[in-house]
C-alpha cells in the first residue's frame, strides 16, 4: 500500500420514477465513465460511473433501475429494493442516495421518495426539469419542502445543465438521514407487521433496518417475488401467506390501505411547499397528440416513421458497411503480403480478420438503429407507438412494447433482441426474443435472392410476379411462424399471472443529444465487447473446418495439373483449376466431410451435401451460403454476378443417378428452412448475453432447427405426393 | 349500470364506457388486490379525480389523465375502474 493511499469513492446512487430524467442526470454527471454490467443471477442491466466531486474525492455513481414502489412489481423494482435495504450482495446499500423527481409532477413522483426517505439513508432530493415548471409558472419554498422531508432539497435542469455544479457540491457533503416517518399502517397491520418481523432471524446480513421492510414485502408478496425467498426462512414467508389469506377474507382491501394514506400524506406536505402550482402545460402536448395518436393519420405516421428509419438503418449502414468490408479485405492482403503463405497466415487473414470484419460490420446498423431508437424513446414517441400497436400485439399475448423490437429484426435479429430491454415485463421480453430471429433479416435476403432466381419461374400472375409473390411468402412465412411461438411459449413455459399493462405516456420532450450519443455508443461497444469475442471464436472455429484438412488425393491430381498449365503459359486454364481446387479443398476438409455426415439427415427435404455444406457455414452467417456455394461448383467469386451460380444450381447434378440434384420444389424447401431455422451463432451469442443464461439460447437453436426440418419436410415430400416434385 | 346493489352505486359506471374527455372520480378498484395495489401505486386512489383523454386508434388501449400523469390502461382493466360522476 502506497503511504497515500486514495480515499475510497462515495457510493453514490441515483434513483427515481421512470421518466424522472434519471439517466439524463447520470449522463451528465459521468460522461463517457460508465460501465454497464448484469446484476448477477439476473437480466436487469447494473450501469456504474465515476464521477469528481468538488473536494476531488471521485464518487462511484449508479444508476438504479426506474422505479413506482419498493413493494417491487418486477425484476428491476426487486433490484432496487434489494439494493435499498443491503440485500444485494454484490452491490451495497449506497453513502448517499440522488433521488429525482419530476418538478413538473411532484404528486406521483413523491410516492417513492417518501418510501425511500423512510428508509432512514442519507438522501438528496433533486427536483427536476425546474426550467419546465418555472416555464408554466410554477413556484416551490424549496425551504418549506426540505423542512417537511427532513432531507436537503436542490432544483435543477439536467438536460439544459442548470445547478448540476450546485448539486455537485452536495453530494460532496455528509447528509444527516432524515427521521421523518410518513407510513400510515393502520393498526391492526401494523400489529401483524411487529409479528412476521419478530419471525425473521437477527443476523449479521439482515440489516435491522431491513426487517421491517421484508416483512412488509412478506406480506404483500402474491408469490411473484422471487428474491424475496433468498432473504427470508421459508417457515416466516408461509406463516405470511397464511396471515395474508385471513386478512383477504376479513378486510379486503387491505393490501392497499397504506397506499391512500400516503398520497394523503403528499397532498398535505405540498399544500405548504408550492406557493403557486402553475398552469397544468398540457395544450403542447395534447396538440402533437391529436395528430400522432389520431385515429386515421396516427397509424399512417407511424408507418410512414417506421419505413423511414428502417430505411435509414438498410441505407446508411450499407456504406459504413462496404468501408469496412473494404478495409478488412485491404488489411487482410497487406498481411497476406508480409507473411509467408501457411497455417498461420490463413488462420490470421481468413479466420481471425475475416471474423472481426463480421463482428464490425454489425456495428453500423447496431448505431443507427439505437440512434433512431433512442432519439424517439426520448422525445415520448415510442411511449405512444406501443399505445398505438398495443391492440395487434396483444393478440398474440405481447403488449405494444414488443413491436419495434420485431420490426427491427427485419434488419438484423442482433439490434431487435438488444432492443427488447424496453420491455419491462421479463415474459413478454423473453418471448420477443425468442420469436424476432423468424422476422427474415437482411442476411437471409441473397439467399432468398439467389434460389428464387434460381427455381421460380419470372412470371406474371395478375398484376404481380412469381418471384415477388415468393418473396412477400417468405417474410409472411416467418411472421405466422412467430405467432404460433409466441401463442405456444406464453401458453407454456412463459406462462404467468395476467400482467398489468399500464404504461406511462411521458409528455413530448426535445431529447439530450450529449445522452442519445452516450446510448448509442455504450450500445455499440456492449456488442463488441460481450457478442463479439463470441462471434470472433466462431469465425476461427469456422475457419478451421473449412480449411482442415488439407490435402486429399483430387486436390493433389488438380494442383499438379495447374502447375502443368502455368509453366505452359495457360492462364485461362490455371485460372480454371484454381476454382476447381479451391471447390476440392472445400469437399475435403471437415465443413466437406461434416455435408455429406449430415446428408442422410437431409435428404428428405430435398438436399444434398453440397447444400449441407452450405448449411454449415451459414452458422457464420446466412449470405456466406451463397458464396460457399459458388466455391463447391468452382465458379470462384460471385459477388458481383450470381448469374452463373443460379444456372449451376439448375443444372447440378447427382453423381450416382446423373439425374437432376434439385428439382424447384427442393429449391423451395431451402427457402422455407432458411426462414426458419436458427443459424446465426451471432443471435445465440446475444440472447445468452441478453437473457443471462445458455438455457435460452440452446432452446432457441432446439426449437427452430426442428420447426425449420419439420416444415422443408412437409413442403419437399408433401409437394412429391401432389406431383410438384418434377 | 343496472341494477347495482348499492344506492350510492347506481351513478358509478366503468372506467371504459366514459367517453373521450369526460370526467369522474374514481370510487373503487375491483380487480386483483396486487393489481389494484399497483393501480393506486400509480396515482389510481380512490376519491382522486380522472380524465379519460382518448382511445388508441384501434379503441384499445384508453389514454387517461390522474395526478397529473397520463397512462396507458387496457380495456381489460378500465372495465374494472368504477367511477362517479363529479
Amino acid at each position: 500500500m502506497s503511504p497515500r493511499a486514495e480515499p475510497a469513492p462515495r457510493r453514490i446512487a441515483i434513483l427515481g420514477n421512470p421518466n424522472a430524467g434519471k439517466s439524463t442526470l447520470f449522463n451528465a454527471l459521468t460522461g463517457l465513465r460508465q460501465k454497464v454490467g448484469n446484476y448477477p443471477g439476473v437480466t436487469v442491466e447494473k450501469k456504474t460511473g465515476f464521477c469528481d466531486l468538488p473536494s476531488g474525492r471521485r464518487a462511484e455513481v449508479i444508476d438504479l433501475p426506474g422505479s413506482y414502489s419498493l413493494q417491487p412489481a418486477s425484476p428491476d423494482e426487486m433490484i432496487v429494493r434489494d439494493v435499498l435495504l443491503g440485500l444485494q450482495s454484490d452491490t451495497p446499500p449506497p453513502d448517499l442516495i440522488v433521488f429525482v423527481v419530476d418538478a413538473t409532477n411532484l404528486d406521483r413522483h413523491l410516492y417513492l421518495a417518501l418510501q425511500v426517505i423512510e428508509l432512514g439513508r442519507p438522501l438528496l432530493l433533486v427536483l427536476n426539469m425546474m426550467d419546465l415548471a418555472h416555464a408554466r409558472g410554477q413556484r416551490m419554498d424549496e425551504r418549506a419542502l426540505e423542512r417537511a422531508l427532513g432531507v436537503p432539497v436542490v432544483g435543477i435542469s439536467a438536460a439544459k445543465g442548470d445547478g448540476i455544479a450546485q448539486l455537485r457540491e452536495l453530494m460532496d457533503r455528509d447528509v444527516e438521514p432524515s427521521t421523518r416517518h410518513f407510513r400510515q399502517f393502520p393498526p391492526y397491520l401494523q400489529r401483524v407487521l411487529d409479528r412476521l418481523e419478530h419471525r425473521l432471524p437477527r443476523h449479521a446480513t439482515l440489516p435491522d433496518r431491513a426487517r421491517h421492510d421484508l416483512a412488509v414485502a412478506m406480506l404483500l408478496d402474491n408469490g411473484e417475488d422471487d428474491a424475496l425467498a433468498s432473504h427470508v426462512p421459508p417457515e416466516a414467508l408461509d406463516d405470511a401467506r397464511t396471515v395474508a389469506r385471513r386478512l383477504d377474507e376479513m378486510s379486503p382491501g387491505w393490501r392497499a390501505d397504506d397506499v391512500a394514506g400516503r398520497y394523503e400524506e403528499i397532498s398535505a406536505l405540498l399544500a405548504e411547499s408550492v406557493v403557486a402550482p402553475g398552469e397544468r402545460g398540457d395544450r403542447r402536448r395534447d396538440a402533437i397528440d391529436r395528430v400522432l395518436t389520431h385515429r386515421v393519420h396516427g397509424p399512417l405516421i407511424f408507418v410512414v416513421l417506421m419505413g423511414a428509419v428502417f430505411q435509414s438503418v438498410f441505407a446508411w449502414s450499407l456504406p459504413a458497411m462496404n468501408l469496412i468490408d473494404l478495409a478488412v479485405t485491404r488489411i487482410g492482403t497487406i498481411v497476406g503480403h508480409a507473411m509467408p503463405d501457411g497455417a498461420l497466415r490463413s488462420l490470421l487473414v481468413d479466420g481471425v480478420i475475416a471474423g472481426v470484419g463480421t463482428t464490425l460490420t454489425f456495428v453500423p446498423q447496431i448505431a443507427i438503429l439505437f440512434f433512431f431508437l433512442c432519439v424517439l424513446e426520448d422525445s415520448g414517441y415510442m411511449a405512444r407507438a406501443a399505445f398505438i400497436m398495443d391492440r395487434v400485439m396483444g393478440k398474440v399475448g405481447l403488449s405494444g412494447r414488443s413491436f419495434i423490437p420485431l420490426m427491427s429484426s427485419f434488419a438484423c435479429a442482433i439490434p431487435g433482441i438488444m432492443a427488447t430491454r424496453s420491455i419491462d415485463n421479463r415474459r413478454d421480453r423473453f418471448t420477443t426474443i425468442m420469436i424476432a430471429p423468424f422476422m427474415s433479416c437482411s442476411a437471409r435476403l441473397p439467399v432468398y435472392a439467389l434460389l428464387i432466381g434460381a427455381f421460380v419461374p419470372n412470371r406474371w400472375v395478375g398484376f404481380v410476379t412469381l418471384p415477388g409473390i415468393t418473396l412477400f411468402a417468405m417474410y409472411f412465412l416467418g411472421i405466422v411462424a412467430a405467432v404460433v411461438i409466441a401463442f405456444a411459449l406464453k401458453r407454456t413455459v412463459l406462462r404467468g399471472g395476467r400482467p398489468l399493462y399500464v404504461m406511462e405516456l411521458p409528455p413530448y420532450r426535445m431529447p439530450s443529444w450529449r445522452s442519445v450519443l452516450i446510448t448509442v455508443r455504450e450500445r455499440s461497444l456492449l456488442f463488441l465487447q460481450k457478442a463479439g469475442t463470441v462471434i470472433l471464436a466462431i469465425s476461427v472455429v469456422l475457419w478451421f473446418l473449412a480449411s482442415y484438412p488439407k490435402g486429399g488425393e483430387a486436390v493433389r491430381a488438380l494442383e499438379l495439373q495447374r502447375a502443368v498449365a502455368v509453366v505452359s503459359g495457360d492462364s485461362v486454364q490455371a485460372h480454371t483449376l484454381e476454382r476447381q481446387i479451391a471447390g476440392a479443398a472445400l469437399e475435403h476438409s471437415f465443413a466437406g466431410q461434416a455435408g455429406r455426415f449430415i446428408e442422410p439427415s437431409i435428404a428428405p427435404l430435398g438436399f444434398d451435401w453440397r447444400i449441407g455444406i452450405g448449411l454449415i457455414t451459414s452458422l457464420a452467417a446466412r449470405e456466406v451460403m451463397v458464396s460457399t456455394m459458388a466455391t463447391v461448383f468452382n465458379l470462384g467469386n460471385v459477388d458481383n454476378n450470381v448469374q452463373p451460380l443460379r444456372q449451376s444450381l439448375r443444372e447440378a447434378t447427382d453423381a450416382r443417378t446423373g439425374a437432376r440434384a434439385y428439382t424447384p420444389l427442393a429449391g423451395v424447401s431451402l427457402m422455407v428452412f432458411y426462414v426458419l431455422a436458427c443459424q446465426c451463432m451471432s443471435t445465440l451469442a446475444v440472447v445468452r448475453r441478453e437473457t443471462n443464461s445458455w438455457r435460452w439460447p440452446i432452446f432457441m437453436l432446439v426449437m427452430m432447427n426442428a420447426l425449420a426440418w419439420l416444415a422443408s419436410f412437409a413442403v419437399f415430400q408433401g409437394g412429391k405426393l401432389l406431383g410438384f416434385g418434377a | 349500470m343496472n341494477a347495482a346493489p348499492r344506492n350510492d352505486a347506481a351513478a358509478e359506471r366503468a372506467l371504459d364506457t366514459l367517453s373521450s374527455g369526460e370526467r369522474g372520480v374514481i370510487a373503487a378498484l375491483d380487480c386483483e388486490p396486487s393489481v389494484a395495489r399497483r393501480l393506486m401505486e400509480l396515482g389510481l386512489v380512490p376519491g382522486t379525480e380522472i380524465v379519460v383523454i382518448r382511445r388508441a386508434p384501434l379503441g384499445d388501449p384508453l389514454e387517461v389523465s390522474v395526478r397529473g400523469v397520463r397512462l396507458s390502461l387496457r380495456r381489460s382493466e378500465a372495465r374494472r375502474i368504477h367511477v362517479a360522476p363529479r
